[in-house]
């Protein structure tokens, strides 16, 4: 199998050179991005052909693509590639507005290809764990979930990520999704509410987007989860930031903590503690997944609908944060 | 000083005990529970009374260590009487009950001071120290979690669990964390909160989840539970600021953790949080409202902070029942 990659924008996609090389049997074919600079220098670095643009990527013929580029330039490049009849994994969120993510479902619909969305801790060992716990009925009833998404401003990592236009909007748009995701996942039930509500007080010189969020969301089942998105991991934290949550449940308390594999290191040149993370790559699984569910023919573990599901949840919650009150879904 | 304490369930032995620390004589007890009141008394070589207004005339300053809903009525004899007064949070069961009891200690010239003790617990404390002295900037984003096991579990009469005597947990509970964010980042503008008793009716725990914004711009996160295994009881804080971060307890958990029900043990009353420390939370509370009855401190919570916590705590349990935005001044009664 071949695939490529369509755009390096987002920073995952570094990552996810390494684990599609991994896959057996797979091949990185090649690169594209409309920053020439930026694909000659991944391509350099990585040892991948680099192709002039998306459109000559695609005319190479990949099974399949991944699509890192800016939050609100994922459509075009998803249908284009839907067009040329390649499957598609779609960096998160999948786009920045509710009509963009359903045009996109709808485009791989029709081209009969796979759209799926990268939610990496699907496949998050710890996130398992518990999953299966709660399949199995372990905990009973989930009434209450407690939890945070918490980073550090991506400012220096990309500009685009504080970009209103090419981000869509900062910490609600950025740190939703992936527990809106799981929290879908571990409920087998839908949002029907959002609250949210958001300020610019980190970073408030440096960025027009919002830096702290605390939302509220209420689940078909009854289940009530807060997500805390926030960027307030600052930059001198020991890492980037990470993924929580409590779980109140008819059987007890579950706590999950997915990057919490870590090592604690002191270095002199450092000057503060660091943890380095040991634990199961979770990009890796999903790259797994990608590639196993196109082989087999069958819908991937988590689809383009979850994506716009997702996208639907953020777009609410920015409608909460304008009126003040509860956004019904 | 003469200290007359009402109330000999836990909190009144606990304040008993702190009493000690200070010059002052526990010199009277009254309590509903005539066998706790003795045991108290004889301790401290106190007199039991049976009536708070037995008590009054023997003694100078009255703490009242009782359920909630007999506050305002023991607050209003107490200060009639023109006695001191240390009132275990929350102060009242309602807004209008507040006023009064405000209005009257004004008018009799006497302290009213609230036993908000998380105040004086020395993490939360030293957080606040370091949040206004300017450490870690303009705060941003926080987050309070004080989740335990019901309290007097094996007694379904308590009155904990009769929310027209307790409040509820949103209340009793949750009013710690509503003060602690208050004292921290000022006036709450709007509560919006959800609460799984409701939601859940078969549920065997009480849990809320509530989001403060502050005028300031600030926003909060409270987390509040009686909905854990006994013995687990956790509190938490993180204080996000423009220029630094503030957490506890430090990350130290593995990445799973599952605590059920089915495990736990039986004869634990209500959670006390342990800590070693030189003096515990509650003797420092103490020992303070001493210092302000002899004048030698201001009083680090005053009546009125008493009053804007059980204002918010009503905001978020009116949110809850409504499922809309609550500003917290909208609550008058």
């Amino acid at each position: 199998m071949k695939i490529g990659i369509l755009s390096l924008a987002h920073l995952h996609a570094e990552a996810y050179i390494d684990n599609v090389r991994a896959v057996p049997g797979v091949e990185l074919m090649g690169l594209a991005d409309e920053d020439p600079a930026r694909a000659e220098h991944f391509a350099r670095q990585s040892g991948t052909p680099h192709f002039a643009s998306y459109a000559h990527l695609l005319a190479a013929r990949p099974d399949a693509v991944l699509v890192c580029s800016e939050n609100a330039r994922h459509r075009p490049l998803v249908e284009q590639a839907a067009a040329a009849g390649v499957h598609v994994l779609c960096e998160k969120p999948l786009a920045t507005r509710v009509e963009d993510a359903r045009a996109m479902v709808a485009a791989c619909q029709q081209a009969g290809v796979t759209l799926m969305t990268a939610f990496p801790m699907r496949f998050s060992t710890p996130l398992l764990e518990i999953k299966k716990l709660l399949d199995a009925g372990h905990l009973g009833q989930v009434y209450a979930c407690n939890s945070t998404n918490q980073g550090e401003c991506p400012a220096h990592l990309r500009a685009w990520f504080v970009d209103p236009e090419l981000a869509g909007g900062g910490a609600l748009t950025d740190h939703i999704v992936h527990l809106a995701d799981v929290l879908r996942w571990y409920l087998h039930s839908e949002v029907t509410e959002v609250y949210a509500t958001a300020n610019r007080i980190l970073y408030g010189a440096e960025v027009t987007v919002e830096t702290g969020g605390l939302v509220l969301l209420t689940f078909a089942s009854g289940a009530i989860a807060s997500i805390d998105c926030s960027w307030s991991k600052p930059p001198y934290y020991p890492t980037w930031g990470g993924l929580k949550l409590d779980l109140i449940t008819e059987k007890g308390l579950v706590t999950v903590d997915a990057f919490k594999q870590v090592l604690t290191v002191y270095r002199q040149q450092q000057q503060r503690p660091a943890w380095a993370y040991w634990g199961s790559d979770a990009n890796q699984a999903m790259i797994d997944e990608f590639v196993a569910a196109i082989r087999a023919q069958r819908p991937p573990a988590v689809t383009g609908e979850d994506g716009l599901r997702a996208v639907e949840i953020v777009a609410a919650a920015y409608r909460s944060v304008h009126s003040g009150q509860p956004e019904k879904l | 000083m003469k200290i007359g304490l009402v109330g000999a369930g836990l909190m009144g032995r606990t304040h008993a005990a702190a009493w000690a620390a200070t010059p002052a004589t526990l010199a009277g007890v009254v309590a509903l529970e005539d066998g706790a009141a003795q045991a108290l008394a004889a301790q401290a070589g106190a007199v039991v009374y049976p009536t708070l207004a037995a008590m009054l005339p023997h003694v100078d300053v009255v703490d009242i260590c009782t359920p909630t809903y007999l506050h305002a009525a023991q607050v209003l004899a107490a200060a009639a009487a023109g006695k001191h007064i240390i009132c275990e949070k929350p102060l009242a069961l309602t807004m209008t009950d507040t006023a009064a009891m405000i209005a009257a200690c004004e008018q009799a010239g006497v302290w009213l001071l609230v036993a908000q003790v998380v105040r004086f617990f020395p993490e939360y404390a030293a957080a606040r120290h370091m949040v206004a002295r300017g450490d870690i900037g303009t705060v941003a984003v926080t987050r309070l979690t004080r989740c335990g096991f019901k309290p007097a579990r094996q007694n379904p009469q308590s009155w904990f669990h009769n929310p027209a005597q307790s409040g509820g947990m949103m209340l009793d509970l949750m009013v710690h964390d509503f003060d602690y964010a208050r004292w921290l980042c000022g006036e709450v503008e709007s509560v919006y909160a959800r609460h799984i008793a409701p939601r859940f009716p078969q549920a065997a725990g009480d849990y809320a989840l509530a989001i403060l914004r502050h005028t300031s711009g600030a926003i909060t996160h409270v987390e509040g539970g009686w909905a854990y295994p006994v013995p687990l009881f956790r509190t938490a804080l993180e204080i996000a600021g423009s220029a630094g971060l503030i957490e506890h307890p430090a990350a130290s958990s593995a990445p799973i953790g599952v605590y059920l029900h089915a495990t736990e043990a039986t004869d634990v009353e209500t959670a006390v949080p342990a800590s070693p420390l030189a003096e515990d939370p509650y003797t420092t509370e103490i020992r303070h409202f001493y210092d302000v009855l002899t004048g030698r401190a201001a009083p680090r919570v005053t009546a009125h902070d008493g009053a804007a916590a059980v204002q918010i705590a009503l905001a978020a349990i009116e949110s809850a029942r409504t499922g809309r935005a609550v500003r917290p001044q909208e609550v008058t009664a």
